[in-house]
């Protein structure tokens, strides 16, 4: 891999001071892009003759990476979620994006019967999945309960781009906007490649999508990191079109007498997911999807796998 | 049955998701379709019209999909049709007045001097069912099996089929082995004639008296395929087929002129016999195999219009040989599809193709045909065709096709070169279809 140059982006677009992305080339018409982005480190793979267009393509791509980013961050002030969060009690409007974000979080929400709960992202103030073996006590969940629950937002359906946050209750739309941000870099991408051929891979932490087969037919070969070893891979997979994305809790657990909590947590009892997979890997037709169902299956507990085999969608697991 | 519906509201719930996933990023769900368990229905009528108003046929056709999965499905389809008008019954046009003995031997029909001699005693109606099962095996391997019934007032076919496929480089190529058997009885009307012998004045004659009521004829088809996708945009099928066919492959309603080919006042005129004109009922091998070589591409162009070009090559042991060029190019436009077709057919005669026999020879010939369909043919399609599909997925179609047809061949001696031997067919054929 040959280092070839830094891809410079403008500060006004890099609001979380993520360090200058690096171009690659890899072998002759293959060049990778590496760049941080929602404390993953991610690369952009394209295969392709016209180097300018892969600099182009990578440019917009971050740039459309780090806006969501940007937009979406609770660390992060002058942004959309602080605005959201800042007027509790009030009708306000919401933008076109955040409008179709809450839609699909409605869906999720509904298609899990309230296992994932974009508004449970609170719960994780007395969660600390930091492999120790403090777990919070009843009182603390008990306390943090009434302010859980997509329902009792100021929200609906036939009027999406409405809302009104109750005081105190949160969104947290981290489980998504990882997976999010990777559809739309893909997307981004393929305009720049309306008119040429190339092969795009987008990887952000695990997650990724591709534009379909390398330009040599071959498909995709995707290594999901082993839980244990980091360093060697428990399944190799072959991605030809669609997306894959993992969910699991590597590192982001408690034990506590021989039981291991997840970090997977059910929003309705405040407490993590029970024997749980330690990892799920989905392929769908984009990441969004496979990110929705991987995660799904994981508040599925004991019953992942049974439900992964119903819905007939490719995926691993790893324990 | 609790394990059922779970699986079944899963698969709701995640193809519900993936819909959601679709309007988020705007893409298309192009490979996680899991099917919704439902019936997909497509029904069409068509109608098919010669222009010189000769036969007209009118065919409703209802075929219903049930999708289990992407890959498991049961398709039902029955079709009805009703055929009526005049057919060319093998004869010469003459310069005299012809009476031909219809096939019942009940009664006569008569062609006009110098026009094409028609059974106009041709009407059927045909039904026909079949159902066809398809699932895969395992993740590499697929199979198929059907069955198929049709019933005609003259003719029943009865068939069953099976497929077995096989996936190799993640169902990029895929090889597929097919087998169909049929069986058909037919109940020809008068009984089965007998072959190249002089068509009887009325059943009086002992020839009726021997006809047997039924005959029947076998067919073993095979197929070996392979598809290969070439690129995204690109997809190649290639087909080798073997087709045997045994028993009974005359048509009985078919006849043959035979020809005064003596020096004199009827040279080129019908040859008399037992003091009428001299028809000879036709008679074809008792075997037929058929080979075909098939070739088909499809590409989808960068705006997403389809260009779809086949290529078939057939020739048998009968001596026919065809080739047919098909290309449909499917414009795409929102929720409209309009599809311009051409088609062209090519064939050349079967060895015991004969336009007519020679009195002084016809009694050497032991197989004899004057069916146009055996003969020199080319054929001409042009064609078009419109959808629209309708925001609940359902879509209407319609396509209008022009039909025409040309014959060549020996163009005869004497009197008979004065007629025309090879009249050219022209048709029009309507279909209107919904899919839902």
């Amino acid at each position: 891999m040959i280092f070839i140059e830094e891809i410079v982006i403008q500060s006004s677009c890099n609001q979380g001071n993520h360090p200058t992305p690096r171009l690659y080339q890899e072998s002759a018409f293959c060049y990778k892009v590496e760049f941080e982005c929602m404390a993953s480190n991610c690369s952009i793979l394209i295969e392709c003759e016209t180097l300018h267009l892969v600099k182009e393509a990578a440019k917009s791509a971050i740039i459309e990476a780090w806006r969501i980013e940007h937009k979406f961050s609770r660390y992060q002030d002058s942004n959309t979620f602080t605005a959201i969060h800042s007027k509790p009690e009030q009708w306000q409007n919401l933008d076109h994006e955040t409008t179709q974000l809450m839609i699909f979080a409605n869906h999720a929400y509904h298609a899990s019967a309230g296992l994932f709960d974009i508004t449970s992202g609170i719960l994780r103030r007395i969660w600390r999945f930091n492999g120790s073996d403090k777990l919070p006590s009843q009182a603390s969940i008990d306390s943090l309960l009434p302010l859980v629950g997509w329902t009792k937002l100021g929200w609906e359906l036939h009027r999406p781009d409405r809302l009104k946050m109750p005081t105190g209750m949160e969104l947290d739309f981290g489980g998504i906007g990882k997976e999010y941000a990777v559809d739309k870099m893909l997307v981004y991408c393929c305009e720049i490649f309306a008119k040429t051929q190339a092969a795009i891979l987008i990887n952000c932490g695990g997650d990724l999508a591709c534009n379909g087969r390398r330009l040599n037919g071959e498909s995709w070969k995707v290594g999901i990191e082993s839980i244990k070893d980091a360093t060697s891979a428990d399944h190799i997979i072959a991605l030809s079109s669609g997306a894959l994305a993992t969910s699991g809790d590597s590192q982001r657990f408690l034990l506590k007498n021989g039981i291991r909590y997840s970090h997977v947590l059910n929003p309705t009892t405040g407490w993590p997911v029970s024997n749980a997979p330690r990892s799920v890997t989905v392929a769908a037709p984009s990441c969004i999807n496979a990110g929705i169902i991987s995660t799904l299956s994981l508040l599925q507990g004991a019953e992942a796998k049974g439900f992964l085999d119903s819905i007939e969608m490719p995926y691993w697991i790893s324990n | 049955m609790a394990v059922t519906k779970t699986k079944q509201k899963n698969k709701e719930l995640a193809s519900l998701l993936t819909a959601a996933s679709c309007a988020l990023i705007g893409g298309l769900a192009t490979n996680a379709n899991a099917g919704n368990n439902s019936w997909d229905v497509d029904a069409a009528f068509l109608l098919y019209s010669e222009t010189d108003s000769r036969v007209s046929a009118a065919e409703p056709v209802i075929s219903a999909t049930k999708n289990y999965d992407e890959e498991t499905k049961l398709n039902i389809k029955i079709a009805a049709d009703t055929l009526t008008g005049a057919s060319p019954n093998g004869a010469t046009p003459s310069d005299q007045i012809q009476t031909f003995t219809s096939p019942s031997g009940n009664g006569t029909y008569t062609a006009e001097a110098n026009q094409q001699p028609l059974d106009d005693t041709f009407k059927d109606t045909r039904l026909a069912l079949s159902a066809n099962w398809s699932a895969p095996l395992s993740r590499d391997w697929a199979y198929g099996v059907g069955g198929y019934f049709s019933k005609e007032y003259d003719y029943q076919s009865l068939g069953v089929n099976g497929s077995l496929s096989r996936y190799f480089n993640q169902k990029n190529t895929t090889l597929t082995m097919g087998l169909n058997l049929s069986n058909d009885t037919l109940n020809p009307v008068g009984g089965v004639p007998t072959t190249l012998f002089q068509v009887p004045e009325n059943t009086n004659n002992n020839e009726f008296s021997q006809r047997q009521d039924s005959d029947s004829k076998s067919l073993v088809d095979t197929v070996f395929g392979i598809t290969q996708v070439i690129n995204r945009k690109t997809i190649m099928q290639f087909n080798y087929g073997l087709s045997t066919s045994s028993g009974y492959l005359t048509d009985p309603y078919k006849i043959v002129s035979v020809i005064d080919d003596t020096a004199g006042a009827n040279y080129g005129g019908n040859f008399q016999s037992n003091g009428r004109n001299l028809y000879l009922y036709e008679n074809r091998p008792d075997s037929r195999l058929k080979q075909s070589l098939y070739w088909q591409t499809k590409y989808q162009l960068d705006n997403n219009d389809i260009l779809d070009l086949s290529y078939r090559y057939m020739f048998d042991d009968w001596g026919i040989n065809s080739h047919t060029i098909d290309a449909k190019y499917r414009f795409r436009f929102d929720k409209q599809y309009l599809e311009p077709q051409l088609r062209w057919y090519t064939q050349s005669k079967a060895d015991f193709y004969h336009r007519y026999l020679n009195a002084s020879g016809y009694t050497n010939n032991e197989f004899a045909s004057a069916d146009y369909r055996l003969g020199d043919l080319d054929t001409y399609t042009i064609g078009l065709k419109y959808g629209y599909q309708f925001a609940d997925d359902t879509e209407f179609y319609t396509r209008v096709s022009l039909y025409h047809q040309e014959s060549s061949g020996d163009q005869g001696y004497g009197k008979l070169t004065k007629q025309d031997l090879y009249p050219s067919l022209d048709a029009v054929i309507l279909m209107i279809g919904y899919k839902f």
